[in-house]
């Protein structure tokens, strides 16, 4: 973590415990939520796409201002077929764009460039968002690679198979008994089944950024745990290392790939702001569902669901 | 669809269950770790453990058997009521296991994992018998895990099992399709209906085992196991439900197979239509969810409610996790500065 990264975080820490939540709605003038709003679309969320459930987490982690069973939303073993960086150049035909197609040469968006490198973010003056640069990590300097994260060093403890050879009880010896043969992703797609990396992805709420905030842990081909680092290879490119760190989870333990929500609002703004303008009212209940249309263009090719027919709000127009 | 083969003797083929994964989430073993230091010690009791699995989501992606930090048992009074909020939760159907954690690594190896199996074997024998299955589905579906937690490296072994009661001769399979070829239009939308409402309410959510009644008129109705005699009398036809977490298109999940000795046993039915219930988004897919008939006769064996019933289970290899970049406090510093 940089110094500057870690300053803000400390900084972010004193003014969430020493403002109180956000109670008056900005979902319009800001792309911001309440804590009222947030449980109110996380509702609406696990209510159309039941994938997703509120889960309270552990109790000393627990949000004085969110509902004691209502501290984030998550949903597990979403597949996660192709690594983001061998589907770039698809990626112009990937969600989230979307809803800016008219925008595409407004400067003022480094979230949802499809095109080569990210545009400078420039720090957004308006409504107290910190600047980007004050955030970023720099590339390979901070983050190591760590072969021995999850398993490397360790075979000597493994027991010997031979050992257990012999044993009856084996599923293999059975009949009954469907032997595996998966095949991993990379080989022809015609089997059934696949060995797939799998995520399980977390929704909470940021008091500071006063908006929902994304989580990533990921699982490997075999269902061990993936090393953060790696998930980086399932984040677009644009947005590896940069909108995308590694931070202390809020309700979990251990470390987690985060989509950093320092320019969610000017971003959801930005969307209410194309479907205000198109002559649709945007409800608050279904913020998630444009959010996490939005994360769709950060994480391609993680299948989460967020419903893909969905009723934007109230359109006047069709 | 059954390839004949020489071991077909008209019956059909070996109905083969696609065996339950697992995957232990690192809050799991953090935990664990918390409940050693301050409250075990060297205590090597079993200790209970609730996993927890939901139907196959994905067509191409099988569900699997996690465990969370709420898996333990609570160490305080204000977890008791974070156990209860468990409940209700349709993406988390609650699963009693037991935990054997070892303090070295010969004591590790020298578990006789048989007799640890046939342990359970014996209790999900029992429960069948003496009805606890009917007032408690989820017992049909029981695991073990053995493990060796080295603190000292942040590593920890484990191993899964997942018993179940071994059918000799295996089921035969007459046949297997998806539940939109299974069943008419009719019955497949009162079906679907059916299911929705069953997993919308909190109250059956998280039951993995249930009772589907069709009558004449198409009419499907969703019930609890212990109303299995009442279905049996009025039924016109009667499957037998699960939530599969399994996402093969020709195969059934594990649960199947202990599910399948209850209906042989208790409710004496040889010749057993079944049902393995699969979502897609989180909603009902009757075509990723399958029909299936099988022909079952129990083993003489199991006729003793107090006998050791022959069990497999054992997942092939025990798996090791490192944790010390998560948990070391001296790496922690180290990646911190």
């Amino acid at each position: 973590m940089v110094l500057s990264q870690k300053l803000h975080e400390a900084f972010k820490g004193t003014v969430e415990r020493i403002t109180g939540p956000r109670t008056v709605s900005a979902f319009k003038e800001k792309g911001v939520l309440s804590v009222s709003e947030f449980v109110l679309a996380g509702d609406n969320l696990v209510a159309k796409c039941p994938t997703w459930s509120w889960e309270a987490g552990e109790p000393s982690k627990r949000k004085s201002y969110l509902p004691a069973d209502k501290q984030y939303l998550i949903t597990r073993n979403v597949p996660c077929l192709r690594r983001a960086s061998s589907v770039e150049e698809e990626y112009d035909a990937a969600g989230g764009e979307f809803l800016l197609a008219n925008e595409e040469d407004d400067d003022d968006d480094g979230w949802l460039a499809t095109h080569g490198l990210p545009k400078g973010t420039k720090s957004s003056d308006e409504e107290g968002l910190p600047s980007m640069e004050s955030l970023e990590i720099s590339k390979g300097g901070a983050i190591r690679s760590i072969p021995s994260y999850f398993g490397g060093e360790e075979e000597e403890d493994i027991p010997d198979m031979a050992d257990y050879e012999d044993s009856e009880s084996f599923v293999e010896t059975d009949p009954a008994t469907l032997q595996s043969t998966y095949i991993v992703a990379k080989e022809p797609e015609d089997d059934n089944i696949l060995r797939t990396r799998t995520y399980d992805i977390s929704i909470t709420y940021d008091k500071y950024y006063q908006t929902p905030r994304v989580w990533l842990t990921g699982y490997d081909e075999s269902r061990m745990p993936l090393q953060p680092e790696l998930v980086f290879e399932d984040v677009s490119q644009d947005h590896a290392r940069k909108t995308v760190t590694i931070e202390d989870h809020p309700h979990l333990p251990g470390k987690h790939a985060s989509v950093h929500p320092c320019r969610h609002g000017a971003v959801m703004k930005k969307i209410i702001d194309v479907l205000i303008s198109r002559g649709v009212e945007p409800e608050v209940d279904k913020y998630l569902f444009l959010f996490l249309k939005f994360i769709a263009s950060v994480v391609p090719t993680i299948e989460y669901d967020y419903t893909m027919d969905f009723d934007l709000g109230s359109s006047s127009q069709s | 669809m059954a390839t004949a083969s020489s071991s077909d003797n008209g019956l059909g083929r070996i109905l083969q269950f696609d065996p339950l994964q697992s995957l232990v989430d690192e809050g799991f073993w953090h935990r664990f770790s918390s409940l050693k230091l301050d409250s075990l010690g060297l205590d090597q009791s079993p200790i209970p453990l609730t996993g927890f699995y939901a139907p196959c989501s994905h067509p191409k992606v099988s569900n699997r058997l996690t465990l969370l930090a709420e898996s333990l048992p609570p160490d305080s009074k204000d977890q008791l009521s974070s156990i209860e909020r468990v409940q209700g939760n349709r993406n988390r159907c609650p699963v009693p296991g037991t935990l054997y954690n070892m303090n070295t690594l010969e004591s590790f190896k020298a578990l006789d994992r048989d007799s640890l199996l046939k342990m359970e074997a014996k209790k999900i024998l029992e429960d069948i018998h003496s009805g606890k299955v009917e007032e408690d589905c989820a017992v049909l579906s029981r695991f073990l895990v053995i493990s060796f937690a080295d603190l000292k490296k942040w590593n920890f072994l484990h191993w899964f099992a997942f018993p179940a009661l071994v059918l000799d001769p295996p089921a035969m399979v007459l046949n297997i399709q998806p539940a939109t070829d299974a069943l008419n239009q009719q019955e497949a939308q009162s079906l679907s209906a059916g299911m929705n409402e069953w997993r919308n309410s909190s109250l059956t959510t998280d039951m993995p085992f249930f009772l589907v009644s069709i009558t004449s008129n198409s009419h499907a109705t969703i019930r609890q196991l212990k109303d299995w005699e009442a279905c049996i009398d009025d039924s016109q036809k009667l499957l037998f439900g699960f939530y599969d977490p399994c996402c093969r298109p020709d195969n059934p999940g594990w649960p199947l197979r202990n599910y399948l000795a209850f209906i042989s046993l208790r409710c004496g039915i040889g010749k057993i239509l079944f049902f393995c219930y699969r979502e897609k988004h989180g909603f009902p897919d009757l075509c990723l969810s399958l029909v299936g008939e099988a022909v079952v006769s129990p083993p003489q064996a199991w006729r003793d409610p107090h006998g050791a019933p022959k069990s497999v289970g054992w997942q092939p290899k025990p798996r090791n996790i490192s944790l010390a970049e998560s948990m070391n406090p001296e790496r922690l510093a180290v990646s911190a500065a």
